[in-house]
């Protein structure tokens, strides 16, 4: 059992949660009322769907389908495996149809924007598997709650498509503290959540109640913003209704209001607020006994817990100025977006930029035969008018607005003048590295610095070097064991007598892994002496012979 | 990471550093105006020359870097340096001080840097610096302006004017007293220069707290004396409603939040602080009241203006505060015991050769890191 998270749920007993004033955040314009005019409309079934995998390598899927083959609604396609661990996503058809071709193709997702595919052309039919609903729900125990939740193939649908499943069990069995159901919804224009709450409130409430069996958890919170009026009075009907049945199953359920501010709805930034417990930067809200799920997830675990239905859809937030009719789409995964947008009417004679996420965090996507991913809960078509307008970057004043914004309490000013100097040990030492990217400093910057990108930038470029020394230390020492390893069977060889002590003396690496701390430091010192006098023989040895080696030669030219 | 362009975010607060710097110079404003009032003509003609001078420098500097000159040019810092320095500078110095201070302050202390965000110094006081080292005596005459519309007035032993009740009052915002004005910071278009020589020989006065610190006790109690009320167009008291002015229009600039509490705050503390602390009535007239000390001299437009120039001062909250403490400090110290005649200018240089150490020493803790243990860098720099 992990004593960090014993310690620390002892420390939470005593907690009372209540929101609290957390460091920075800016409150922008939502845009948030355009899209939440009409009710979540279902689209018709598309003609053609493209079904992203989760990823672009082959040999990360395990594909149950092949070309030509008909498949009918919630059949199971594939598998991604996620991660080398053995934990995997099952990939299911959102309806019934023809596969027409597994290839590449552009997909809305955070994490990649080009993944394996499967085009599948519906037939209109949407002719089903039967589906298995548990006879009774409650008497589900967590294992199975859980497994459940893995073969419904659900992902965190806030935007991070973290396996729910995985993150369920990743307590190590000793159960959470607190399960904090995400509908802060910060960020300008995505109202899907919001929506979901307004409409769909008891659902979505008993799904952050089996949410809270499957992890274990003691209490339940649902964070919400202070701005949707409209979401917090359904779910208030319902926690405070005097109903036996409603309070029987909301029993552990409780909502905060928090302050609406950009960004709230950050993970570690939303436990802060919440709890006061500021999660260390090295360990993650699961090893300090908090759970944080999306709103969206836990409607998608009503969804796959009582009804046995697995995640062949999300709620999708459609908007921008270029659309007539912005709404919330209850969309099938892998619809494209010309699709969604064309439902919404598009006033395609204007030029647009069509954004995946909210306008502050989103990507511009690269096309719009983009299909829709599991995570992608809100799409843009945006006229320019709407969008920042393009201004040339001027010289930072150093204002400090966005050390006042950052929510990490970074100093922005700081890590782009140590990003002009290229030096990331300063970068990493001003923890670039707990930048969450949200993009507060350059909504701020009177000087239209593009900080975010910046940091990426940065951030990618210390990573990779990490990344590269550490590959490089790594072969360098495979390297010279070998070389080690081939001087010493060729001594063994010529010496007719080994000398067992020695040898394991003359040999540091494999002693120290077998028994720690054996060599003394007179041994060690010996050790060194005798490989320094080796180098110098080796040198002298090869001076002497008068062939210097080709690399020298062609550097003295 | 995807190898796709990413651009977010996609909206903008429409902050933009022209407008920035407009609130600025719009809350100089009171302080200008009371300036007017008190002093004539001659803050506007230093800002006119100021001005001129700055953006004739600031352009050929532009165009010689190969900047972007009219972006650049637009984005109104050199306006704010201008007005700054005109301030500092005495009404009624003739053109070519005023030239020479910003022509420095623009060429030497900004551009030579390498531009806007890049000056460690305010170039501002860096300007005025230069010119009261090399011209102490033009730059610590304020002149009187009611003598300059009426002639000079009898001066006792100790060489404070003294005003007869009976003498008519002329004011310095008449056409007379804009003529004057004129004749003082032009001296070559005067028909009768012996007339301009003897106005600047003989009718400059010291600032208050420069006046203070050269004289004894009784120069303090006649001040006091003599005092009048607050709103009499006597330079004495003058320098009160300018400071007021000048506070207002810092609390506009906090409100708007274009600046932050942290800076003046801490200057104006420890300002009050050490004079409270020092205040000795009946001794040496430079340890007066803290109130001599916050609006007897140029404590407010410093705190509020000069201090909290975003480029040289530090950015940090901690490290605003230590800013703060640092100049409060160097300008009690440099006015009381030291032996130049203005402090605010030399305090704040001062203030900006701590500001980078400051920036890397006073740093807020980073959200996740040693909330319980206390350190404060997240992890060992890699290689």
């Amino acid at each position: 059992v992990n004593i960090a998270s014993r310690i620390s749920t002892k420390f939470f007993s005593s907690a009372t949660v209540f929101a609290r004033k957390t460091f920075g955040g800016i409150q922008p314009p939502t845009h948030k009322e355009h899209s939440l005019r009409s009710q979540i409309m279902s689209t018709p079934i598309p003609a053609q769907l493209s079904i992203p995998l989760g990823s672009r390598e082959q040999e990360q899927i395990t594909l149950f389908v092949e070309t030509g083959e008909r498949v009918c609604k919630y059949q199971k396609l594939a598998v991604l495996h996620s991660s080398p661990d053995g934990s995997n996503i099952p990939v299911h058809a959102p309806t019934s149809g023809m596969i027409t071709s597994i290839e590449q193709s552009c997909v809305a997702d955070h994490s990649e924007q080009h993944q394996l595919c499967i085009k599948l052309t519906t037939d209109g039919s949407d002719e089903a598997v039967t589906l298995a609903p548990p006879a009774d729900y409650t008497q589900l125990s967590r294992a199975e709650l859980i497994s459940k939740i893995h073969d419904a193939g659900i992902v965190g649908m806030g935007g991070a498509g973290f396996p729910t499943a995985e993150k369920l069990s990743s307590d190590r069995g000793a159960g959470f503290e607190f399960l904090i159901i995400n509908a802060a919804e910060c960020e300008p224009y995505i109202t899907a959540d919001e929506a979901i709450i307004r409409e769909r409130a008891e659902k979505v409430l008993l799904g952050a109640e089996l949410l809270r069996q499957a992890s274990n958890a003691q209490r339940c919170i649902v964070a919400i913003e202070e701005s949707k009026p409209d979401a917090i009075n359904a779910l208030k009907e319902i926690l405070h209704a005097d109903g036996q049945a409603a309070s029987e199953s909301q029993r552990h359920c409780e909502m905060v209001i928090i302050p609406s501010k950009y960004p709230a709805g950050s993970e570690r930034q939303l436990i802060q607020c919440l709890t006061g417990k500021e999660i260390p930067a090295d360990q993650h809200p699961t090893d300090n006994g908090i759970i944080v799920h999306n709103i969206g997830t836990a409607y998608a675990t009503f969804e796959a817990i009582t009804e046995g239905k697995p995640c062949i859809s999300r709620i999708t937030t459609l908007c921008g100025q270029a659309l007539k009719t912005p709404k919330n789409f209850e969309a099938l995964i892998g619809t494209h977006v010309d699709f969604l947008f064309d439902l919404c009417g598009i006033d395609s004679g204007k030029n647009h930029k069509s954004i995946l996420g909210g306008t502050l965090m989103g990507f511009e996507l690269a096309s719009e035969k983009a299909a829709i991913s599991k995570t992608c809960n809100c799409l843009i078509a945006a006229n320019d008018s709407e969008l920042r307008e393009h201004i040339p970057e001027q010289a930072c004043i150093r204002c400090g607005y966005c050390a006042e914004v950052c929510p990490a309490r970074l100093l922005p000013q700081q890590l782009l003048a140590f990003s002009k100097a290229d030096d990331p040990s300063q970068l990493t030492n001003h923890g670039l590295a707990d930048c969450i990217e949200c993009g507060a400093c350059d909504y701020v910057c009177p000087s239209h610095i593009p900080l975010v990108s910046t940091f990426k930038e940065n951030k990618y470029a210390i990573q990779s070097r990490q990344n590269s020394l550490e590959r490089s230390d790594y072969w360098q020492q495979r390297f010279q064991y070998r070389q080690y390893r081939v001087k010493k069977e060729k001594d063994q060889a010529q010496s007719k007598k080994p000398d067992l002590p020695k040898k394991i003396a003359a040999h540091p690496a494999k002693a120290q892994q077998e028994q720690p701390g054996i060599i003394s430091k007179a041994q060690a010192s010996r050790d060194i002496a005798a490989a320094v006098a080796r180098v110098k023989a080796r040198r002298s040895e090869r001076d002497g012979s008068g062939n210097e080696p080709p690399s020298k030669k062609g550097r003295d030219r | 990471m995807n190898g796709l362009k990413t651009d977010a975010p996609f909206q903008h607060s429409g902050n933009n550093i022209a407008q920035l710097m407009q609130t600025v110079l719009l809350c100089l404003l009171p302080g200008i105006l009371a300036s007017l009032w008190f002093f004539g003509f001659g803050i506007i003609i230093n800002i006119v020359i100021a001005i001129s001078f700055a953006m004739i420098a600031e352009a050929s500097m532009l165009k010689l870097r190969g900047r972007d000159f009219r972006a650049q040019l637009s984005d109104r810092s050199a306006l704010v340096t201008a007005v700054l320095f005109a301030i500092a500078v005495p009404p009624g110095s003739p053109w070519w001080l005023v030239a020479l201070g910003i022509v420095f302050a623009i060429v030497v202390a900004k551009h030579l840097y390498g531009g806007l965000g890049q000056n460690p110094f305010n170039p501002a006081m860096c300007g005025y610096a230069m010119l009261l080292l090399a011209f102490p005596l033009e730059m610590t005459g304020w002149h009187i302006p009611n003598e300059i519309v009426r002639g000079p007035l009898a001066v006792d032993s100790l060489g404070i004017p003294i005003v007869t009740p009976g003498q008519e009052f002329l004011s310095p915002l008449s056409w007379r007293g804009f003529k004057q004005a004129l004749l003082l910071s032009f001296p070559f278009a005067a028909s009768n220069d012996f007339d301009v020589k003897q106005f600047m020989d003989g009718l400059a006065m010291a600032t208050p707290l420069i006046e203070f610190k050269m004289a004894g006790t009784s120069a303090l109690l006649a001040a006091s004396e003599s005092g009048a009320s607050l709103f009499a167009r006597e330079s004495k008291t003058a320098w009160e409603i300018i400071n007021i002015a000048y506070l207002c229009g810092g609390l506009f600039l906090l409100y708007k939040r274009i600046i932050s509490w942290h800076i003046p705050l801490s200057i104006i503390a420890t300002v009050f602080v050490l004079s409270a602390l020092f205040y000795a009535p009946g001794s040496v007239a430079i340890y007066g009241t803290p109130y001599l000390h916050l609006f007897g001299s140029a404590t407010m437009i410093g705190a509020f203006f000069i201090a909290t120039d975003p480029v040289s001062a530090a950015t940090t909250r901690p490290g605003k505060l230590v800013y703060g403490i640092i100049i409060g400090l160097s300008i009690y110290s440099i006015r009381v015991w030291g032996s130049y005649l203005d402090s605010i200018a030399f305090a704040i240089l001062f203030g900006n050769f701590c500001a980078p150490i400051l920036d890397l020493y006073c740093r807020p803790r980073i959200f996740g890191h040693g909330a319980h243990s206390g350190s404060r860098t997240p992890e060992e720099p890699a290689k």
